[in-house]
């Protein structure tokens, strides 16, 4: 049975972040779409039609939560499931519980992380 | 006319002679009219009132008519021959107005007929004026009266009483001014009744309407020449308006007592001669004097702001000093708000009066703020430093594992790509440390009396050169007059030095070609502000709500974001804030508001 191999778009503002997170995803058989900030992330989610969505926070011009956001209100994109990996993820969580926000990531993980749980969570949500 | 006299009377010798003598010697008027009412005779008395009367007839010599009167008394004396007595008015011979008695008696002859009649006149004018002033005086004085007989009914009340009680004659005067069935236990006019003299005393009426009056009375003997009198005259005078001024004026007394004595401010005041009179007890409590101590104007005036019931005393309205320090007797200061107000009457000063506020709590609800804003900003440190590292790390980590995973896929490309990320964020960390140890030296600020301007004049000479060389025009304004103040000469030079240089690099990241940053310095309103502003490429909504609150940078790995976070923190650690204005593509101003009230203290002079 051949699967066809799942995509992931990473979006992050530090440009060693990608590279690294790129290289850990590539070397375990998924191909990888990057974005450096929250516009450009939006804008490649709707090119790409990625599989997952890795989605950093803190980000110029537009902030992760406000991806998020806007990634869960358009029709085609909102069912691609998200994962938040971020230095500051406290804030993140209370602003999404006082917006009310009704579906949450699949997964929040501090930086910095372990690659392992990362490619555990990853791997599971992906599995069909 | 004798002869006329003597044929209707019996012929007598002595009347003969003594009645013509009589009739002109008596000092009453005395004239004679016929049936068609000529005046046939008078006397002389008669003709100093009333002037010439031969042909006259009656009416047009009393009264200047030229018709009977309507109203004849002599009409009817002609008819049935009675005798009457009347009071009339008419003019006298200079055309005055009169009063007189006049008596109408028939002359009778032998047949029993009445073919003439005498008028005898008494001139009252004088008395009908007394008279009719008194009456006037009796009814209309601003006062109530009474008689009162001995059993006390009232006998004659005057028109003010009627007026206001209705008719109380022939009533007893306890039960139509008081509403009560016995007589009253004190009583002025039995008093007066018992010794004959002048009393007086206080009454409450009641007016049938169910209004209550109050009277000052007097109660006066209405005695005879003998001194013997059956009446007492009582004159109440209405005193409800002046008792009700009073309770009023009370009242208000009362009320303003009440607010002074427990208001949380102190009040005091000082009258027109200097005597301190109203000394509250908030006042007492702040200047720590005792309830039973007088304080004299001089203790007042050592314990205000030298000067200050001088500057009062002088102008009218107030003086008004919103933070001040006043000296507690026990010679402690506390700081403290100040209005002082001249009192004034109508013809002149009556006196100053003070409020005092306590501003101790204020003051340490302010320092408590200041120390909550220093250490949010501490904590804003903490949270943009734990991003700053653990990105810093995940990089770190990143470089790891290309370098790991190249020697185990014997990846040369990866290896080096590994160890150009390491790299990289060693050099990292080494930019950010040294700026980190600056920001976290957080030496205290040391203020000193500084000239705010000269600052803002240095940091622009510091960047002139390099602003030339850049093409960007850079200039200094200083608007008006900034008195020196206790400013950290140095750190506020930090916080301006990262304006300029903010602002340079925006000019160097626009488009624009004519580029200009301007630092302006001036004071409004006690509060020093700087201004930085470019006009390069601005910020966006993101990057403002950023730059204060992380270690935020836009310039790559040239920043290490804690250029704004230092500046906010020195201009916090100075009482004051900073603000932006900005706007993509545009340019950016940035504000520092330094209020001199929240300026830090001073550091001891070293010696």
């Amino acid at each position: 049975m051949i699967h066809k191999t799942k995509k992931i778009l990473i979006v992050d503002d530090e440009r060693d972040v990608l590279t690294y997170f790129e290289a850990v995803f590539q070397d375990n058989g998924y191909d990888t779409v990057s974005a450096e900030d929250g516009i450009e992330g939006f804008e490649r989610a709707k090119s790409e039609k990625p599989d997952l969505i890795v989605l950093d926070v803190t980000m110029p011009k537009q902030s992760g939560l406000k991806t998020y956001r806007q990634l869960k209100r358009h029709a085609a994109l909102k069912n691609i499931p998200v994962i938040i990996v971020a230095a500051v993820i406290d804030s993140f969580k209370v602003l999404l519980d006082e917006l009310e926000e009704p579906e949450l990531p699949k997964g929040i993980f501090n930086k910095p992380i372990d690659p392992q749980a990362l490619l555990k969570v990853v791997s599971e949500i992906l599995s069909d | 006319m004798a002869e006329k006299l003597s044929n209707v009377s019996s012929p007598n010798d002595v009347l003969k002679w003594i009645n013509p003598q009589l009739f002109e010697a008596i000092p009453l008027g005395i004239a004679v009219i016929d049936s068609d009412y000529n005046l046939v005779y008078a006397n002389k008395a008669f003709e100093r009132l009333f002037g010439p009367w031969k042909n006259r007839k009656c009416y047009n010599v009393y009264k200047s008519k030229d018709a009977m009167c309507s109203y004849c008394e002599s009409a009817m004396t002609f008819k049935d021959g009675v005798s009457r007595i009347n009071e009339e008015v008419g003019y006298d011979k200079n055309k005055i107005h009169i009063s007189y008695l006049q008596h109408t008696a028939p002359i009778v002859d032998e047949n029993g007929n009445f073919p003439y009649i005498v008028h005898i006149f008494t001139n009252i004018t004088e008395a009908a004026q007394i008279r009719d002033e008194h009456q006037i005086l009796y009814d209309q004085v601003p006062c109530n009266i009474l008689l009162i007989d001995k059993n006390f009914r009232i006998v004659k009340a005057n028109k003010r009483l009627r007026d206001s009680l209705g008719n109380p004659e022939g009533k007893h005067c306890f039960e139509a001014l008081k509403g009560v069935k016995h007589k009253c236990t004190e009583c002025t006019a039995r008093q007066t009744f018992t010794d004959g003299q002048i009393h007086t005393g206080y009454h409450v009426w009641k007016t049938q309407t169910g209004k209550t009056l109050h009277l000052h009375v007097v109660t006066v003997p209405l005695k005879r020449a003998d001194g013997s009198f059956d009446l007492v005259m009582e004159m109440a005078v209405d005193v409800t308006q002046t008792l009700k001024l009073q309770d009023d004026l009370k009242f208000a007394h009362s009320y303003l007592q009440t607010i002074i004595s427990t208001s949380m401010d102190g009040i005091f005041a000082v009258n027109e001669k200097g005597k301190v009179t109203i000394f509250n007890p908030a006042a007492r409590n702040f200047f720590k004097i005792k309830d039973d101590q007088i304080v004299s104007r001089e203790e007042l005036a050592a314990m205000l702001p030298k000067g200050f019931l001088a500057k009062v005393s002088q102008q009218p309205g107030h003086v008004y000093l919103p933070e001040t320090e006043v000296r507690a007797n026990d010679g402690e200061t506390v700081p403290v708000r100040l209005i002082g107000n001249k009192l004034m009457a109508d013809d002149g000063s009556i006196g100053m009066a003070f409020s005092v506020q306590d501003l101790s709590e204020i003051k340490r609800l302010e320092r408590e703020k200041l120390e909550a804003e220093r250490l949010a900003a501490v904590g804003h440190t903490v949270a943009g430093l734990a991003h700053g590292i653990k990105n810093l790390i995940t990089a770190l980590e990143g470089g790891m594992y290309m370098l790991n995973s190249g020697l185990d896929k014997e990846s040369i490309d990866r290896v080096q790509k590994g160890m150009e990320m390491l790299a990289r964020n060693i050099q990292r960390i080494s930019i950010f440390v040294k700026a980190f140890l600056s920001f976290s030296k957080g030496r205290e600020i040391q203020a000193k009396m500084s000239n705010p301007a000269d600052i803002a004049e240095e940091v622009v000479g510091v960047y002139s050169v390099k602003a030339e060389e850049l093409g960007i025009l850079l200039k200094n304004e200083k608007i008006g007059d900034i008195p020196p103040a206790p400013i950290d000469y140095e750190s506020m030079h930090e916080c301006l030095t990262n304006l300029v240089g903010n602002a340079i690099d925006a000019c160097q990241m626009s488009n624009g070609t004519a580029c200009q940053v301007t630092v302006s310095a001036f004071e409004e309103n006690g509060t020093i502000v700087y201004e930085v502003t470019d006009n390069g490429c601005g910020m966006d909504y993101q990057v403002k709500k950023k730059v204060f609150t992380t270690f935020f940078t836009t310039k790559g790995l040239g920043g290490s974001g804690l250029g704004l976070l230092m500046t906010q923190k020195i201009v916090h650690e100075h009482g004051g804030s900073i603000d932006l204005k900005s706007e993509s593509g545009k340019g950016t101003t940035f504000r520092i508001r330094l209020p001199r009230r929240r300026l830090p203290k001073l550091i001891e002079k070293e010696a």
